[in-house]
């Protein structure tokens, strides 16, 4: 099926320069260590905690309404540090997911309701399914298809997972709309 | 991505007769067919741990049964474990030495420690983590040396039958047959073991015995409270099945299984489908011939509720993935010709440059499972359409919107919309599955390099049957 058209009150959402179209009604806090490197929707709800440390995204990324995108933490024997979170291209981001994870590779689909925990890292071209909770410091690797609580290993995507994903956020970007005024 | 969230709306009849999403398939541009997982050959590339991404080679990884040696497994959840290091309390107490750092296993999904079962923590972050050996070891070794034995002389045994059929017909006398130096013989005096050697490990082999006596049950067996916090779960006992820890303190971490690349190869000429790179975090391929990249897509925008006796707009979307210009057209499925003369030339003709006979009667043998019965037909346009080459620079452009008429709705660089009208029998019954197929014949133009004894052709007129479903059939 060919994805049906989104659309977005037009007072509602900034249009950056390079793309990004990013929600007034979400919660962006230290927004100086935030970079969205374009064609980025952040929507309606949404936090990105950069107060705690770097978040990075690539390009053409989209973070859905009420998730949460938080840098991971590592105890060590004199109190806690955070850790920057890196989000490569093309990523997928559902409903009220909870990101936590150290790296999020290219070309990553994160259902709804998901919860990754802290300092995981999910390599290039992997999936997560809804309503999963991935433990602390899991590795997806590539290609593969996970799912459950803990979520694990069900099956592997099919080799042309890149350029679905690629087709998946450019559409998704394409239909992403402002309502036409009349 | 849509194709791995939703379910499968559109799908391609394989060439085995299976139906796949396109995403599933593959093209084989040697035999110009689709092809399917359940078709081809799947070979395995590399072994890798998933968790540490170390590669590792096929023949250490069977010696290790393919498990990693730096990762374990929770025995409880079967998650990866992690290390943690703590700071070892010194007994003795204030020597004036600083405490030493000691690690231990631990589970961050279900919070099993290696401390629980009492395995001592470790000086060093990787390795040196006590292996609990099987106690029938030294019985396992012995059977399978047992049954090596035996596999060696069957072997053997078959191989002087066949060598006495050979002999008689054969024309000229050689030097063993002449001097009746048989091969057991030249071995013999050549000093080295004979082939007999094996048959030692064969008569010292010794048969279990069941015995009569068994150790009496503990009188309270039956009485005794179980707790049952205490036994293990029969996934965790199956998890390792040469020790089957039956209680929970007699747990102990399982190294991780490794994955592994897989490269696939086309049964009827043996050409590589899709090959991996050899890095275990590359997500690219050396050679991907995949339907996605060679086959047009067909992806539906829309349809109207399917009526009995009614009709109904359909719009699909067509892509042409390859780098050339497309001609497609559609036909009704019954309208396909008989492609297997066709094929089997272009077959025949790369068989012959390769010096290959395959045999391939085994996709025949396979019962091929009708296509679901159609709800309606489609009806098709009797034209051809063009679609352009994929041009990735296309997104860019401002391109004038295409042609318009009453098929198409729109044509956007290798993308067009069209309109069709579904006709549904009147006898449909309602609440039963609404499938339309059709055929769609369109123009291949193959980009392998011609070899020097085959002239091929590069242009092939190719057809694919596809169905549609659309939900069920509604009131």
């Amino acid at each position: 099926m060919e994805l049906q058209d989104t659309y977005y009150n037009k007072s509602e959402y900034v249009e950056t320069a390079s793309g990004n179209k990013v929600s007034r009604q979400t919660v962006l806090c230290g927004s100086q260590n935030i970079v969205l490197h374009g064609k980025v929707i952040v929507q309606s709800d949404a936090i990105i905690r950069g107060d705690l440390a770097n978040v990075k995204t690539g390009r053409f990324c989209i973070i859905s309404k009420g998730s949460v995108i938080r840098p991971p933490f590592k105890k060590f024997s004199k109190g806690v540090a955070f850790f920057p979170l890196q989000m490569g291209d093309h990523v997928f981001i559902g409903e009220n997911t909870v990101v936590n994870a150290a790296v999020v590779g290219s070309y990553v689909y994160i259902g709804k309701n998901v919860v990754i925990g802290r300092r995981c890292v999910l390599k290039d071209c992997c999936m997560i399914e809804d309503n999963s909770v991935l433990p602390a410091e899991t590795i997806v690797p590539s290609f593969a298809r996970y799912s459950g609580n803990p979520a694990k290993l069900i099956t592997t995507l099919p080799e042309a997972t890149p350029d679905l994903m690629t087709e998946f956020t450019k559409s998704y970007y394409q239909h992403f709309l402002p309502t036409t005024v009349s | 991505m849509a194709y791995l969230t939703q379910p499968d709306y559109v799908k391609y009849i394989c060439s085995c007769g299976q139906l796949k999403p396109i995403t599933n398939l593959y093209f084989c541009r040697h035999c110009l067919k689709i092809r399917c997982g359940f078709c081809i050959c799947h070979e395995v590339d590399s072994h890798y741990c998933a968790n540490c991404l170390e590669n590792m080679p096929s023949s250490e990884a069977r010696l290790k049964k393919n498990r990693c040696s730096s990762c374990f497994a929770c025995p409880s959840c079967f998650h990866t474990l992690s290390t943690r290091a703590t700071l070892a309390r010194d007994p003795a107490g204030g020597d004036g030495k600083p405490p030493k750092k000691m690690y231990y296993l631990s589970c961050f999904n279900c919070r099993w420690t290696s401390r629980d079962v009492g395995i001592p923590d470790q000086p060093v972050a990787s390795g040196g983590w006590p292996e609990r050996t099987n106690p029938f070891t030294t019985r396992f070794n012995q059977l399978l040396d047992y049954y090596k034995a035996i596999a060696q002389q069957e072997k053997q045994e078959k191989l002087d039958k066949e060598r006495k059929k050979f002999v008689t017909r054969g024309k000229y006398i050689n030097l063993t047959d002449k001097t009746g130096l048989t091969g057991a013989m030249a071995r013999n005096i050549a000093g080295l073991p004979s082939s007999e050697s094996s048959s030692s490990v064969i008569s010292n082999f010794v048969p279990s015995q069941a015995s009569p006596d068994v150790e009496e049950l503990p009188d309270d067996y039956h009485l005794k409270e179980i707790d049952l916090k205490q036994i293990t779960r029969i996934s965790q006992r199956t998890s390792c099945p040469e020790l089957q820890p039956s209680l929970a303190s007699r747990l102990s971490p399982r190294p991780r299984a490794l994955c592994v690349k897989r490269s696939q190869r086309c049964r009827a000429c043996d050409h590589n489908l899709t090959k991996p790179e050899y890095n275990p975090g590359s997500v690219k391929f050396k050679i991907e011939l995949l339907a996605y990249y060679h086959v047009p897509e067909v992806k539906i925008i829309s349809y109207e509720t399917i009526k009995p006796g009614g009709t109904s707009a359909l719009l699909l979307k067509l892509s042409n993935p390859t780098a050339h210009e497309m001609t497609v057209k559609m036909l009704q499925p019954e309208d396909v010709p008989d492609q297997e003369d066709e094929h089997k030339t272009i077959e025949k003709t790369l068989e012959k440059s390769l010096n290959l006979e395959k045999d391939i009667s085994w996709n025949a043998s396979f019962p091929r499972r009708p296509p679901p019965p159609n709800a309606g037909s489609v009806n098709l346009p009797a034209v051809s359409l063009t679609l352009a080459q994929r041009d990735d620079a296309a997104e860019y452009d401002d391109e004038p919107p295409g042609d318009n008429d009453d098929i198409i709705l729109w044509r956007k660089s290798n993308k067009l919309a069209l309109r069709l009208k579904l006709t549904t029998d009147a006898q449909a019954k309602v609440g039963s599955n609404a499938y339309f197929s059709f055929a769609l014949q369109y123009s291949y133009r193959n980009t392998v390099p011609p070899s020097a004894t085959v002239v091929q052709h590069s242009d092939h007129t190719l057809y694919t049957t596809l169905i549609l479903d659309l939900g069920k059939v509604c009131e």
